[in-house]
């Protein structure tokens, strides 16, 4: 039960990672990067390609971070900058499309193979914590999950900038009003979610395999966490995450009959019954 | 959004069935195959303008009727051993059936959220049919039977007459959505689409025009499904894949999303370049994908408006 | 005129050269494998250059016919599996097809060879019905069913002191049918299934929820079925968890394939794998096929290269013994059935009564070797055939 617990967890705070880039880019500019996937795999890639040039995990975490928010970046101001007038139909069609070129360009770069991404030394073994042994990564991750949060709710609530990605969330028209560069908000806040989404693709690495198409799976996922929580909100983002974590680890193990259909099934109901999500972002009371 | 073309289209139409009639003709068997899977791609892509381009509900999950009418007509068909036509015809309900209820909950939600109903419809589905033990899960199952038709003298094992099979249920199908379009029932769905706001005001029931819309979609999608299924003689999971429906979306941009013929002219557009391009390199995705990007960037109105702009100059040229 | 003389010796000399077989069209192979998507790219890959290196020892010659090898990419999809397949028996008139690699693409394959009575030899997938109750006189498989695999293990666990095991594989056919051709024997060999954890097919997956229901259980160790990333999954995980210390990880030899080991690290020594290759066999056809996969790829021989090569040595022997002669179908699958080689597994021969093939199954574990995993064979068990499995091609 303990196991399971930060099994769900673990899994919680790699997809918390990976989608409140997604969550927030949503909410501020009504955009779905179909994409985030792709700079989640591209993270892990460049990790991949860190470790086996320089043999470590650490500079791979900071490589895959910062590969992931410069491509993030350059795809943004040379084409999705484009799409922020258009209707959400064509964001999806051509982030549909980078899919595509995202996981051909792995295979030519990075071979058919199935690669594995070394864990830190460091953080090697186990760890028995609550009367269980435990990786001891595994905890890392969690770890690292929470410490993002922390530091995101942290500049959101208590930073100018913080306080005007939330105006741009809640009244993007209002906040351009009053003189505030919008576009340029938007631009920061892209990298930045890039940048995470490279940082959980580094960091799942060690737990999970790296190939082209690893993408695939977790672009789903992070989907139903986005719409779950509530588009634009960071405490939507941290609940949905715990929310589709604890879900899948749990279903699958008591519910395995229907564990597939579970999540999809909470992600409509979601969607029926509160459409703006679990927490959604807006003026707070 | 666009109101269907004047007369013009019919000899666009008859000049569409005449480029497949002549490719039915000088092509070998492995044409045909791709003759019936373009027919096929046709179809669904017509059955989602109708909610894209008319109604303008963008819907990620079509697939999932077009798999549950493959299915459908498996169970049907090859698991209870009814005839094939009228395992077609109950497995075309079983997809209205299906597009009713996920439509119920869907159209009440609009833009992105239409969006991500559909697609967490359509995964739930794609999820069921992975585990399902009757047709045989992630493996798939064979022997679907086909259409029998040999009372009319046509042998439907034989892939040129399957091809024709498909290509006259494409135009049939054609035929019905277009009288369907121009009927007020279109006009009405283009009014909602234009300006639901203004809709609703003038006293008009919005949610079930929408919902009725999405049943005869997923119908047609289901119709192209049980096409599929015979095709191949096969089902598996890989015909309600998320990616599906985001190709046919593709198609239908590209297409121009309201004309007819426009995406089924961009559905033979995109059998034939993923055909080529799978023929000269292994990386052929990394192509089509960048000809998407491309062409849904500067293809405004679809091949649909470009075909219109080069007629309206020709004309120009012509009159005095 | 001297070039009109020329042009007339140079025509006399290739004919000389070439004997007979001057007006003789080349005998074609047609592949239908995912070269260009889905998970199967790298297998599809080592198949189809293994069985180059196969031909290329005899200069893509047979009785004095040339060999060509057409490839037709599926595109992990079985429905332009099937077209694909059409096109090459129709259009590009091949003598027989060698493929799929994908299950589903099996299934959308199988009929149309059984129809169109072309020889379809099967280089990996591993379904029981093919070669059992479905079995089709056009339908041949070089690699192997999945109870072939495993059938003998349980008798070889109970014997070695494993007598209470946990079962744990995808849910579907081939992990249903793998681990119940595991169980049936080992129970009947005095060993007990503790527990059996099937988690779901083709999902983000975790195995640290199913890793812990096993823990649980208490068995001497788990016998799986995973292969590709899941697998690797497992390995590392089994280790993270800490479970080396309490029982031993078995199973299905892909587990551990060489595809695998460059992902999987050291925590990939010390499984128990069974499967029908194993790049530790030694024999001199093995030792060839490695020697030269490895100069040229850089890289271990899979199964998957080894049944590539393998079939292509089998199909090259068949035509040998058919004179070249490949109109007659039915003859050629005769031929198929008449050769032995030596493959890179052993023995190999196919069985006219399910048309399977009957080969060598090993047992091996892996261990450190220098700073690198290798293999090291346990146990041989010689000549594996299938039982007909409701199979009636008689023979």
């Amino acid at each position: 039960m303990v196991i399971q617990l930060l099994n769900g967890m673990q899994l919680a705070m790699l997809l918390f990672l990976l989608s409140v880039g997604l969550s927030v880019v949503f909410g501020l500019m009504r955009f779905v990067n179909l994409a985030h996937g792709t700079l989640f795999m591209l993270g892990a890639f460049v990790g991949l390609s860190t470790v086996e040039a320089t043999g470590s995990f650490w500079w791979a975490l900071v490589a895959g971070t910062l590969a992931s928010a410069i491509v993030g970046g350059l795809l943004y101001l040379g084409l999705l900058r484009r799409l922020q007038a258009e209707s959400p139909l064509k964001q999806v069609l051509v982030t549909f499309g980078l899919i595509f070129i995202g996981l051909e360009a792995a295979r030519i770069i990075w071979g058919d193979y199935a690669e594995r991404l070394p864990g830190p030394a460091l953080l090697a073994g186990s760890t028995a914590l609550f009367g269980v042994v435990y990786p001891t990564y595994r905890l890392f991750v969690i770890g690292l999950g929470l410490a993002v949060a922390a530091m995101l709710y942290f500049g959101l609530e208590r930073t100018r900038v913080g306080a005007i990605i939330r105006a741009g969330v809640d009244d993007r028209t209002m906040t351009a009003a009053l003189g505030i560069d919008i576009g340029r908000v938007f631009f920061v806040v892209f990298v930045l979610g890039c940048a995470l989404a490279g940082l959980a693709g580094v960091v799942a690495g060690p737990v999970l395999s790296v190939y082209a198409g690893m993408d695939m799976g977790v672009l789903v996922l992070s989907l139903v966490v986005v719409v779950i929580g509530g588009p634009g909100s960071l405490k939507g983002a941290f609940v949905g995450a715990i929310l589709v974590g604890m879900v899948e680890t749990f279903g699958q193990v008591w519910l395995p009959e229907v564990a597939g259909m579970l999540l999809y099934g909470l992600m409509a109901a979601v969607l029926a019954l509160r459409p703006q999500g679990l927490l959604p972002a807006g003026p707070r009371p | 959004m666009t109101p269907p073309a004047s007369g013009t289209r019919h000899v666009v139409a008859v000049l569409l069935a005449a480029a497949a009639g002549g490719y039915w003709l000088a092509s070998g068997y492995y044409g045909k195959e791709l003759l019936a899977e373009t027919a096929i791609t046709a179809i669904l892509a017509m059955s989602l303008s109708l909610l894209v381009g008319q109604a303008g509900l963008v819907s990620l999950g079509h697939a999932a009727f077009f798999g549950i009418g493959a299915y459908a007509l498996a169970g049907f068909g090859a698991r209870l051993g009814w005839p094939p036509a009228l395992a077609m015809a109950a497995a075309v309900a079983t997809g209205a059936v299906a597009a009713l209820l996920v439509g119920l909950v869907a159209v009440r939600l609009a833009g992105v959220f239409f969006i991500m109903i559909t697609l967490a419809a359509g995964e739930m589905a794609h999820a069921w049919f992975l585990k399902d033990r009757l047709f045989g899960g992630v493996g798939g199952m064979a022997g679907v039977p086909r259409l029998d038709l040999s009372a009319i003298g046509i042998d439907t094992g034989d892939p040129a007459s399957f091809a024709l099979l498909a290509l006259g249920v494409a135009i049939l199908v054609y035929l019905l959505l277009d009288r369907l379009v121009l009927s007020p029932f279109g006009q009405t769905l283009r009014a909602i689409h234009q300006n639901e706001e203004r809709a609703r005001a003038l006293g008009c029931p919005v949610g079930r025009y929408k919902l009725a819309a999405f049943v005869v979609a997923g119908a047609v999608a289901a119709l192209a499904g049980t096409l599929a299924a015979q095709r191949s003689a096969f089902v598996s999971p890989e015909l309600l894949t998320w990616t599906l429906s985001g190709e046919v979306l593709i198609v239908v941009i590209v297409g121009g999303g309201a004309s007819l013929l426009g995406v089924s002219a961009a559905a033979a557009l995109w059998i034939g370049l993923r055909h080529q391009l799978s023929t000269l390199t292994d990386h052929w995705m990394l192509a089509m994908g960048a000809i998407f990007v491309v062409l849904v960037l500067v293809a405004g109105d679809g091949i649909d408006g470009a075909v219109r702009g080069l007629w309206r100059r020709l004309a120009q040229r012509r009159g005095p | 005129m001297k070039t009109l003389h020329l042009a007339a010796a140079a025509v006399l000399a290739s004919a000389l050269a070439a004997g007979g077989a001057l007006a003789q069209a080349p005998v074609k192979i047609g592949l239908v494998l995912p070269y260009s998507a889905g998970p199967f790219v790298a297998i599809a890959n080592e198949i189809t250059d293994s069985m180059a290196l196969a031909l290329e020892e005899t200069g893509y010659m047979v009785a004095g016919r040339k060999i060509e090898l057409v490839r037709e990419d599926t595109t992990h999809k079985p429905d332009v599996a099937q077209a694909k397949a059409k096109k090459l028996v129709f259009e590009d008139k091949v003598d027989m097809l060698v493929g799929p690699v994908a299950s589903a693409e099996l299934t959308a394959l199988f009929d149309f060879a059984h129809q169109s009575k072309v020889p379809l030899l099967i280089p990996n997938a591993g379904d029981n019905e093919v070669t059992g109750e479905k079995c089709s006189p056009w339908v041949l498989r070089t690699s192997f069913s999945n109870d072939q695999i495993v059938r003998d293990m349980g008798t070889w666990m109970a014997g070695k002191g494993y007598k209470k095991v946990a079962l744990l594989a995808f849910d579907y056919k081939a992990g249903h049918q793998l681990m119940g051709g595991f169980k049936k024997p080992f129970v009947a060999a005095g060993g007990t299934i503790v527990t059996e954890q099937y988690p779901p097919f083709g999902r983000l997956s975790d195995f640290g929820p199913w890793l812990g229901r096993i823990r649980d259980a208490k068995p001497d160790a788990i016998f799986s079925f995973f292969a590709g990333p899941p697998a690797t999954l497992l390995v590392q995980q089994f280790k993270e968890f800490g479970l080396d210390r309490e029982m031993k990880l078995t199973g299905a030899g892909w587990l551990v394939s060489p595809l695998n080991l460059p992902s999987q690290g050291q925590a990939a020594a010390g499984v128990i794998g069974v499967l029908n290759y194993v790049p530790a066999i030694d024999n001199p056809v093995n030792k060839s096929y490695q020697e030269r996969f490895q100069a040229k790829f850089k890289r271990v021989g899979s199964e998957f290269g080894a049944q590539g090569y393998d079939t292509a040595k089998l199909i090259h022997a068949a035509l040998a013994q058919a004179g070249g002669k490949t109109d007659d179908k039915a003859a050629l699958v005769k031929a198929m059935h008449a050769v032995r080689i030596e493959g890179t597994r052993g023995p190999l021969r196919i069985d006219p009564r399910t048309n399977n093939v009957v080969q060598d199954i090993y047992v091996f574990e892996t261990e450190m070797q220098g700073s690198a995993v290798g293999y090291k064979v346990l146990d041989r068990i010689r000549d594996v055939q299938d039982p007909p499995n409701g199979c009636t091609l008689g023979g």
